[in-house]
């Protein structure tokens, strides 16, 4: 198993740890992640407000560059994911794109034929990967750990390629493998605000608090998306007030609970990075910070 | 909510207006006003016109009453409507139409947040990348400096962590993305579309 791999530009800085966790795991597996050679900004949600053809053109240099190594894109950011992926949705839709197209990536000096595959992680792990071979890898059973999964809006919507809009399932059947105690959770999919957060603040801590409000009694939360991550993690502050209640609950990246499973090494766990800190819960699972 | 009623002249209707807007017009005239986009949607609770206000807005061609609205602005792009319209509407792509077409009339409500999103692609279109502590830097410097200070907590516990980024980033191929973007203007002069 060999994929062109799209980290996206948060990867590289505020989800480091989900970056490094990610490849840690894809090695265990014995999948490889090459990384696109000199990747762009995918342009996410911001492109398709200011400027159409930019919100494909973007992602489509991606694209050409990955047709070039022949392997399928697996993208870990929600939104690098759609925004990789609706290039050939939009060009099927409207032909006179695909030349428009051709014609922009030409002055990169770059074709886009439309022949390659886009996947996210969530989707390599759970169908490519599955469950079993993650059960043969564990050193270290989730037991006692129980995890909200939450899987952000654009993981799975508006395309649906490898699971429901609504209530999806890939990810609790990855974390029921790994033994953790899977959280019922309503609000899988619904929007954590995206970066309405900084630009309108007051809205954005809403809907991250409607979110968090429904942890109650969970460990912590599992997400697969750097901007997901962020939210829930970095204003629990501003949700404590508004709740008028103290939220205090980490968030980790699936691939951080997988590490934690395989038993990797701290430096490829990056637990010092979520900003709630995951280790006091983590003692349940016999992981302690001397480690 | 109580009925709105607009002292309509025949000057504030624009019949076209639903086929500037919808990449799927024909859906967008089927519109009957179920509400499911409205119930379905996280951010309804705090806009002028719910999104089932405003297909009736555009169906009626009231172009300058949506075009002011913050509506749009509060959409997160989750695509929850999007798979529930029974009409199969393209709602999402929409109100990302609406937000390039209320900037391109120079009337959009939301300023701060389109100012943010237009930061968002300068800082692409100069790096390749994006980078979030030169995004708000540019982005306060263009809006409220002041603001700065409400988003120090935040900067402080990211910067602990090492995930804010100090050094510049830059792709090798940054000629490429620059030369994209001018073509893309080029084209979109040329042919007199929407940006």
């Amino acid at each position: 198993m060999k994929y062109a791999y799209y980290p996206g530009c948060t990867l590289e800085t505020a989800a480091r740890e989900y970056d490094v966790s990610a490849r840690a795991v894809f090695r265990e597996l014995g999948a490889e992640l090459v990384p696109i050679p000199d990747w762009n900004c995918c342009g996410s949600s911001p492109a398709e407000s200011v400027d159409y053809l930019l919100s494909i053109a973007l992602p489509a240099r991606n694209l050409a560059l990955a047709e070039e190594m022949g392997l399928d894109i697996v993208a870990t950011c929600s939104s690098c994911y759609l925004s990789l992926f609706k290039v050939e949705k939009h060009c099927q839709r409207d032909p006179s794109l695909r030349a428009r197209l051709s014609e922009i990536l030409g002055v990169a000096g770059l074709t886009y034929r439309g022949t390659v595959r886009v996947r996210h992680m969530l989707d390599v792990i759970a169908n490519d990967i599955g469950p079993e071979k993650i059960q043969a890898r564990m050193r270290r059973s989730l037991r006692g750990l129980r995890v909200v999964p939450y899987y952000g809006c654009q993981t799975v919507r508006p395309f649906m390629e490898y699971d429901g809009p609504d209530l999806p399932e890939s990810m609790d059947r990855l974390l029921a493998a790994m033994e953790a105690d899977v959280v019922p959770y309503l609000y899988k999919t619904r929007c954590c605000g995206g970066i309405l957060i900084t630009s309108t603040k007051d809205v954005g801590v809403k809907l991250v608090s409607d979110l968090l409000a429904e942890t109650d009694g969970a460990d912590c939360i599992a997400t697969v998306c750097p901007l997901c991550q962020m939210n829930l993690d970095a204003y629990q502050a501003e949700v404590s007030r508004k709740l008028g209640r103290r939220v205090n609950i980490p968030v980790l990246y699936l691939t951080q609970l997988m590490a934690l499973a395989f038993d990797l090494p701290a430096e490829e766990i990056l637990l010092n990075k979520n900003i709630v800190s995951p280790k006091p819960v983590l003692e349940k699972i016999g992981w302690s910070a001397g480690k | 909510m109580a009925l709105q009623s607009f002292n309509l002249t025949r000057e504030m209707l624009d019949h076209s207006f639903a086929e500037t807007v919808a990449p799927d017009k024909e859906k967008l005239l089927t519109c009957i006003q179920c509400g499911t986009c409205t119930a379905s949607c996280p951010t309804a609770y705090a806009m002028e016109y719910t999104p089932r206000q405003l297909w009736r807005l555009i169906q009626v061609g009231l172009r300058d009453e949506v075009l002011r609205s913050d509506t749009f602005w509060l959409c997160t792009t989750c695509y929850s409507c999007t798979i529930r319209c029974p009409r199969g509407i393209s709602v999402t792509e929409t109100m990302a139409t609406l937000k390039r077409l209320s900037v391109a009339e120079g009337v959009e409500k939301k300023d701060r947040s389109a100012r943010f999103y237009e930061t968002f692609m300068d800082v692409v279109r100069d790096t390749g990348r994006m980078h979030e502590t030169l995004l708000m830097l540019r982005w306060l410097l263009r809006t409220n400096p002041l603001q700065a200070f409400s988003f120090a907590p935040l900067g402080l516990a990211l910067l602990r962590r090492g995930k804010m980024p100090l050094r510049p980033i830059s792709i090798k191929g940054v000629d490429q993305i620059r030369a994209m973007y001018a073509k893309v203007r080029e084209m979109e002069e040329k042919e007199e579309i929407l940006r």
